[in-house]
């Protein structure tokens, strides 16, 4: 259900920071970039690097040192605070802890742009609220109060919030920060949908890398001498991401975006097999420091297959049954790591 | 005005009804705490008296108790509770600070140093027994930008310090700090004015002048007005400053108006009745469990009754019905009080929320 792509948000030489007394503390170089309506957007970088402030000044709190940002063509500047909350939602790391307040209060807090003087909840006002408790699947919790809901939960009642103020931009600060894996998939898959079906432009940052690989539409990977936007398959082979982590001990994988240890490698082993088992086997070996041959050598494994479950180690000297992965790991340890 | 309010809440709650119940009432209550107000005190009137009283021009002895004294002392109650409550709800919402109230975090203190000024340094041109008129304003006025300082000190301290109990330690700090200022000037005032301060410290609903009570009632109701126009922005600050700001409130301009409108309020009061404890923090953690919502527009309608019937009741209870002596009322509301204060901080190290 994409519309026509149109530019809903540019960058342009943004220089984002804080001023403490006269000096300006300029986090970054200038930023340049841009946003189309509908997309996913994941702000990858260090630790510290600026992405909440960047993130803070595109929601204007904050105010840029130098540069210019654009929605839909007009100055942020040139926005009131209240023209730019009907444009830009924002939901930061902060928690809201508000006792006696009910997801229902918190979602109708989005409606604070569009209400009269004193903040009436019309009739349309409510079925926005309702509308956006649908979407995040909140319309249980609604007479619960907001004190009373797991993380995920009150994630998702946050995002709520955002889509009762119909903004059609969303500025999320690691959104799945605090989650488990369940929450982390169910807010990903939330994102995703508002920005396929609802065409909103979401821009979020996360450290999560193979999600924000998988599942953005374009990344927006902060360096410490410049931003890089891509979709995540060109930055994957420009190699964008190799230096962002310039650790000794972490290895990025650019096949599929993941991350190993780096160690060195106690030597090869052949697996002889195929299916699921081999998936598990290999990784199991790669995680015990070996990495896994081509060619057929000793020492090799066999995998078992159908109703039998036992692995066999050869080696020159002597042949081993074992029953489970983890058994075959104690003896790699054990009797193989010498002689190689 | 109240159904109006009640208007304004979610169309899809059931809440709805309980929350006009529970106000239907908290009305009658104050009703009832007003009249007996009038009806009990140190001297034991029949109630037909009473009512004759009122009515009908008697020229008793009776008509002036009840008229001149009962009667104006009850409406400062209603007025004082009313206004300390208020001003305490939107402190707790602007600090986000379930412990903020008028009288913890020093605003009274400032309040009474404002009123110090007057009666120590100017007394000699106006002394108070001859404070009418512009006076009065004069008085109130310093009570405000006194109230005012103090709360623009403690809004500072607080972008500073995010800890509750640190800002609490240092409004204690504060207070005992200008209360030395006060006391540097007490030494150095002349008999006169000393007695007319330390009598104001004392605090008491009952020796306002009708002039007095015109300036306390135009106050604040203007107070009251303002805190109506804030409930919009109360219910956007309650998430933060920076969510407040993200959903489209100028937080600069919201914090202005919620400061007058509180120094208006709590000055109003300290000038006239001298500092009352514990109201201010009290009432408003009442009123959440009562109403069991976070919601100013419920939440100022309903402290505004709650906060009347507690410093009715005080007044009730401090003039110890039948008996010939009076108890100072800042010592029933801090009984009340208190015990409110000493749950929300144990409630609090529980759940380690700002409320």
């Amino acid at each position: 259900m994409k519309m026509n792509t149109k530019e809903i948000l540019s960058l342009d030489s943004l220089k984002i920071g804080y001023v403490s007394g006269k000096n300006e503390n300029v986090l970054l170089p200038p930023l340049t970039a841009s946003a189309n309506n509908g997309e996913l957007i994941a702000v990858i970088g260090r630790n510290g690097i600026g992405k909440s402030t960047l993130l803070r000044t595109l929601t204007g709190l904050q105010q840029p040192l130098g540069g210019e940002i654009f929605y839909n063509g007009k100055n942020i500047r040139d926005y009131s605070r209240m023209e730019l909350a009907q444009r830009v939602g924002y939901i930061s790391t902060e928690i809201v802890k508000v006792s006696n307040m009910r997801v229902y209060d918190l979602v109708a807090l989005g409606r604070f742009p569009y209400t009269n003087w004193i903040g009436k909840i019309e009739m349309n006002d409510n079925e926005v609220i309702l509308d956006a408790l649908k979407k995040t699947s909140m319309e249980p919790f609604i007479r619960k109060f907001v004190s009373e809901l797991s993380d995920g939960e009150r994630q998702k009642s946050m995002i709520a919030r955002i889509l009762a103020q119909d903004t059609s931009i969303m500025i999320m600060d690691e959104p799945t920060a605090f989650l488990d894996i369940a929450g982390k998939y169910e807010i990903f898959h939330l994102m995703h949908m508002l920005s396929n079906q609802s065409d909103k432009t979401i821009i979020f940052s996360t450290h999560d890398l193979q999600m924000a690989i998988s599942q953005s539409d374009k990344i927006w990977l902060i360096l410490d001498n410049r931003l890089i936007e891509g979709a995540p398959e060109d930055l994957m082979i420009a190699g964008a991401f190799d230096n962002l982590f310039d650790s000794a001990t972490v290895l990025f994988n650019s096949e599929d975006g993941t991350f190993s240890f780096r160690s060195d490698t106690k030597g090869s082993i052949y697996i002889e097999g195929e299916g699921n088992r081999r998936h598990w086997t290999e990784k199991a070996v790669n995680r015990a420091g070996f990495t896994v041959s081509k060619g057929k050598t000793i020492p090799y494994v066999i995998i078992p297959s159908g109703n039998n479950n036992c692995w066999q180690l050869s080696c020159q000297s002597y042949v081993r049954d074992c029953s489970s992965l983890y058994e075959l790991i104690s003896c790699l340890n054990r009797e193989v790591i010498r002689p190689i | 005005m109240k159904t109006d309010i009640l208007k304004d809440l979610p169309v899809d709650f059931k809440s709805v009804r309980n929350t006009r119940l529970i106000f239907s009432c908290l009305l009658l209550v104050v009703a009832i705490f007003l009249i007996l107000d009038v009806f009990l005190g140190s001297v034991n009137i029949k109630a037909s008296e009473v009512i004759r009283a009122i009515f009908n021009n008697t020229n008793s002895n009776f008509e002036t108790i009840i008229l001149k004294f009962r009667l104006p002392k009850a409406i400062t109650a209603l007025t004082v509770g009313v206004a300390l409550s208020l001003s305490g709800l939107q402190m707790q919402t602007v600090f986000r600070n379930p412990m903020a109230g008028p009288y913890v975090l020093g605003i009274s203190s400032g309040a009474s140093l404002g009123v110090a000024f007057v009666i120590l340094g100017f007394s000699s041109s106006i002394a108070p027994d001859s404070l009418k008129g512009l006076g009065n304003w004069i008085l109130v006025a310093a009570s405000w930008i006194g109230a005012g300082a103090v709360m623009l000190l403690i809004m500072i301290i607080s972008s500073k310090v995010k800890d509750i109990m640190t800002i609490l330690i240092l409004g204690i700090m504060l207070a005992s700090g200008i209360s030395a200022i006060v006391t540097i000037m007490q030494y150095f005032s002349n008999e006169t004015m000393l007695k007319a301060y330390v009598i104001w410290t004392m605090g008491s609903l009952g020796n306002l002048t009708s002039s007095q009570l015109n300036v306390l009632l135009i106050s604040v109701s203007a107070g009251v007005i303002l805190s109506l126009f804030s409930s919009k922005m109360l219910n956007a600050l309650l998430l933060g400053e920076n969510y407040a700001s993200s959903i489209g409130l100028n937080v600069r301009f919201a914090r202005v108006v919620i400061f007058i409108c509180t120094s208006i309020l709590a000055g109003s009061v300290t000038a006239f009745c001298g500092p009352i404890g514990f109201i201010g923090i009290a009432v408003p953690h009442i009123v959440r469990i009562l109403f069991k919502t976070s919601d100013h527009k419920v939440l100022i309608p309903g402290t505004i009754l709650m906060g009347g019937s507690v410093m009715l009741i005080s007044d009730i209870i401090s003039q110890l019905p039948g008996s010939e002596s009076v108890l100072p009322v800042n010592a029933v509301t801090s009984l009340i009080g208190i015990p409110v204060v000493i749950w929300v901080i144990l409630r609090n190290r529980k759940y380690s929320g700002p409320f």
